[in-house]
């Protein structure tokens, strides 16, 4: 464990021995799993640190009258009824290293690939205050991702929330990681200033090497951290953990900086906070999920936005969804939230289309805002064009193409070029002028 | 302030448990305590004896048992006063735009209830230019008007264009209560009443979405006494808008379960029928007054039949309900021409002809709708001539409601505009009849009126 950790448990033990603070310490009186009970500790604060004695570290989740709920974030051996509990006066906090960028890194401010901690390092909450309503400036500038489909017809601005959902294997990380990749592009370019934070979840260690191997291997990692909890950490560290990448995030643009933070996946996020709040008894709602489910993203991805001092942070937060429904519980809650929607479907994968967007449901409610003014002139005529082919196509299926009208055939045959044109490999980002000269034929 | 009136015995995320020392502590009283130079507050729902429980305005990271509490006396209050317009204030009463908040006169935001006597109806319409609006679901004024809809189907598009167009066209005073939506959208709106010189006329309150379920109940309470005030002491016509109501049953939702109460279904508060009642009896007009509410409702995983929204939807005099379906075809605003009512739909109220061709484009579309069935089994061709005329006047119909918004204006590239009723009535009749028959169905998308 690192230093700072055992420095605070030595200074507490010396304490103890010298009998100062007497109520700084407690017992565990009931364990269910990583949710503990501990009497004794009187003076504790919400969401303070404590050590479980040799065995683990966690944070005040509950004051109760007699005792304190503990959560526990970590474990080095089975904790029993009868451990002793230290109180650490401090809040429970994360760690942020500038020296993080190019790194995997957790909560508690270890570099994952070394295993050691940061030299160099500021605490940071765990969740900071919510940014004032009037802080807050219009989102207009263009965040790029280099996909045309994206960028073209439903853009994506500095500070908004684009919501990146679809069924396993559709491609959502792809997206995300092109649009992580394509910013490097862009600083080379225009010489701005761009932080990219990759949040994981309760991915695998594998899962988790890869997506950083893919990074490393474009020139992505040297403005990108990754700060993860892999699935075998507790899940109040899962929990916590999509929180901590937006608190990193939040310094970043306090410097003025734009930062991008990929959240991957907000579905499993919700499902270990389920699982955290049924087992500290609480009642469930829709799905079995708590009543604040809603609250626990929407406080998370408020965080993003084109802040007052022209700082900015855009989040792609992913979902996976099941048999492409996007009208569960879940989905509909954070569509609630996001300000737009790339919905990826697994037959337009199928068929080939890649990306595998569903333009039909897919949305951005800034649509032109954020765009500048010829990719937003192009991009409504081209959007309208592709809708309304998309449309027809469906109704006049089984219709005889020689014998529809002249004007009927012609969008057909127009609506396939679009759709063809949108076709794009992985990590083979557009420049706008690239995607303007690429679509202007189908402009008329 | 009365000092020492409890102290803190237990924290939670969501709550606090006070002791109470003073026995005239009452339900909806503020207490409030200071820990390391910041300050808490938290409203008390609860008082078992002599034990209160509270909910935090905003978070409680930090807050430690034993901690004394004051009492903030009066409640929550709100500016009661003409110097209520042009500012910006949470749902405790306080500006966030940095205007001062020193009105003489404050009142508390939950004392208020309508006798049956003060209750008055007006019988006078109000158009909003909004095609498909004001032909299916046309308003009046004093109404209560519901905008149903799933998630990113456009509800908060089309409350804004509403704003647009009915402010702007009636400049009578108006309330916007943002509850538990996006800050974005809110700072946005606030932006451009400002750019449009608007904001002078309206006041603004805000619990967004990242806010705490304390906020967000607290909003439409602040909001409505505002808009009484306009009412009641000003004699005017209001404009009170939501969005979103749902999100205040959600907050209390929230609440509740942190009180640990039981839930009825999808764990939607035992007493939601009746804080909702509570809420809309206080939405309604006098012999002073009128206030007319256009509601955004929220529909959680696309359930229409969703508990709370029904709940809703029994205080209103007409809804808008907007339709992914149609949202999918690129069809905005996506209105489900079936779902969306109003009592105003009444030969009595909006005359004959008005009354006459609702119902027989209902009878097109949803003979449309059969007829998309059997197309996509045989194919056009096999129609008989009377549902050809039906099929492609129907899809000249459905595109002929939807409309370039003003405040769309970006997602579309095309300008806004406003439709008369008078014209909208002509256009549809002359759809229905075959006039524009030869025209192809794509020129009817989104432009205004036809004829002229």
């Amino acid at each position: 464990m690192s230093t700072h950790i055992e420095n605070l448990v030595n200074k507490k033990i010396e304490q103890i021995k010298n009998k100062e603070n007497v109520f700084d310490s407690g017992k565990v009186i009931n364990v269910k799993d990583y949710i503990i009970e501990v009497t004794g500790l009187e003076n504790v604060g919400f969401f303070e640190k404590v050590i479980i004695w040799e065995k683990g570290m966690g944070y005040i989740n509950q004051i109760k009258e007699h005792s304190v709920i503990v959560a526990i974030v970590k474990q080095n051996a089975p904790i029993q009824v009868g451990d002793i509990v230290n109180a650490t006066g401090e809040q429970f906090k994360a760690i942020f290293a500038e020296e993080g960028l190019g790194r995997i890194v957790d909560l508690f401010g270890i570099d994952l690939l070394t295993g050691r901690a940061f030299e160099k390092f500021k605490y940071i909450n765990i969740e900071n205050p919510t940014i004032p309503i009037m802080d807050r400036r219009a989102v207009k500038r263009p965040m790029l991702t280099g996909i045309a489909g994206i960028d073209l017809i439903y853009p994506i601005g500095k500070g908004q929330r684009q919501l990146i959902i679809g069924d396993k294997r559709t491609g959502k990380t792809q997206i995300a990681l092109d649009a992580i990749v394509n910013q490097g592009k862009e600083m080379r370019k225009t010489g701005d200033d761009i932080v990219c934070v990759y949040i994981a979840v309760g991915k695998t260690k594998k899962e988790i090497k890869n997506i950083y191997n893919e990074l490393l291997k474009r020139n992505a990692l040297s403005y990108t951290t990754m700060c993860v909890s892999t699935n075998d950490e507790t899940p109040p560290v899962a929990s916590l953990t999509p929180y901590v990448g937006l608190s990193i995030a939040e310094e970043y643009m306090h410097q003025g900086k734009d930062v991008l933070v990929v959240i991957d996946d907000l579905k499993k996020h919700a499902d270990i906070y389920r699982e955290i709040s049924l087992i500290s008894g609480r009642t469930p709602g829709r799905e079995a999920y708590p009543a604040d489910i809603f609250y626990l993203h929407a406080r998370l991805l408020e965080k993003g936005c084109q802040y007052k001092n022209g700082g900015s942070i855009t989040i792609l937060p992913i979902v996976e969804t099941k048999g492409g429904d996007i009208t569960d519980y879940i989905s509909t809650n954070i569509i609630s939230i996001t300000d737009g929607q790339i919905v990826l479907s697994e037959k337009e994968y199928s068929r080939g289309n890649k990306p595998a967007i569903n333009y039909g449901v897919s949305v951005s409610r800034l649509g032109g805002a954020v765009q500048d003014e010829e990719m937003k002139k192009l991009g409504a005529v081209i959007r309208r064009k592709f809708l309304s082919y998309l449309e027809t196509k469906e109704v006049y299926e089984l219709a005889n193409m020689d014998e529809m009208s002249e004007e009927l055939r012609n969008k057909m045959k127009q609506g396939r070029k679009i759709q063809e044109a949108l076709k794009q490999q992985k990590f083979s980002p557009l420049s706008p002028s690239e995607i303007q000269e690429r679509f202007e034929p189908f402009k008329d | 302030m009365k000092k020492n009136v409890g102290k803190i015995i237990e924290v939670s995320e969501l709550s606090v448990k006070v002791l109470l020392y003073d026995q005239n502590i009452r339900i909806k009283d503020v207490l409030q305590c200071e820990l390391e130079g910041q300050i808490y507050k938290f409203e008390i729902i609860e008082i078992d004896s002599n034990i209160a429980q509270a909910i935090p305005y905003s978070r409680v990271a930090g807050l430690k048992k034993g901690i004394d509490v004051d009492l903030q006396e009066g409640g929550i209050q709100i500016e009661y006063s003409s110097k209520i317009l042009g500012k910006i204030y949470n749902p405790f009463g306080e500006t966030i735009d940095d205007q001062p908040n020193d009105s003489l006169r404050k009142r508390n935001i939950y004392d208020r209830n309508l006798s049956v006597e003060e209750i008055s109806i007006d019988n006078q319409p109000l158009w909003t230019g909004i095609k498909a609006l004001d032909f299916f679901s046309p308003l009046q004024k004093g109404y209560k008007m519901g905008l149903l809809g799933g998630a990113g189907v456009g509800k908060t598009v089309l409350i804004k264009e509403i704003i647009n167009n009915v402010y702007k066209k009636f400049r009578s005073n108006a309330i916007f209560c943002g509850i538990g939506e996006r800050s974005r959208e809110g700072k946005e709106l606030y932006d451009e009443m400002q750019a449009d010189n608007l904001l002078e006329k309206m006041s603004m309150v805000f619990g967004q979405m990242g806010e705490s379920p304390c906020q967000r109940s607290k909003a439409i309470y602040s909001g409505l006494t505002l808009a009484e005030y306009l009412r009641d002491e000003q004699n005017q016509d209001v404009l009170l808008f939501v969005d979103n109501i749902y999100r205040f049953i959600q907050a209390e939702s929230e609440i509740s379960t942190e009180m640990k109460r039981i839930p009825i279904e999808n764990g939607y508060p035992t007493t939601m029928a009746t804080d909702i009642s509570e809420v809309e009896e206080r939405i309604n007009s006098t012999n002073k007054g009128s206030i007319t509410s256009f509601q955004a409702i929220y529909i959680p995983a696309d359930d229409i039949t969703d508990e709370a929204v029904q709940s809703v939807t029994t205080h209103l005099d007409g809804q808008i309900v907007l339709d992914r379906k149609v949202a999918e075809k690129g069809l905005y605003p996506a209105i489900n021409v079936f779902k969306s009512t109003s009592k105003a739909i009444d030969p009595e109220k909006v005359g004959e002809k008005h009354y006459n061709l609702v119902q027989e484009t209902l009878r097109y579309l949803s003979r449309y709708q059969e007829l998309e069935e059997i197309i996509a089994v045989l194919g056009i061709d096999e129609l008989s001539d009377e549902d050809k005329n039906i099929f492609y006047r129907s899809r000249k119909l459905r595109n002929y409601f939807t409309q370039p918004m003003f405040v769309s204006e970006n997602f579309t590239g095309i300008k806004g505009e406003m439709v008369d009723i008078a014209d909208t009535l002509q256009d549809v009749e002359d759809i229905l009849n075959g006039k524009y028959d030869d025209i192809d169905e794509e020129k009817l998308l989104y432009r205004g009126k036809l004829n002229g």
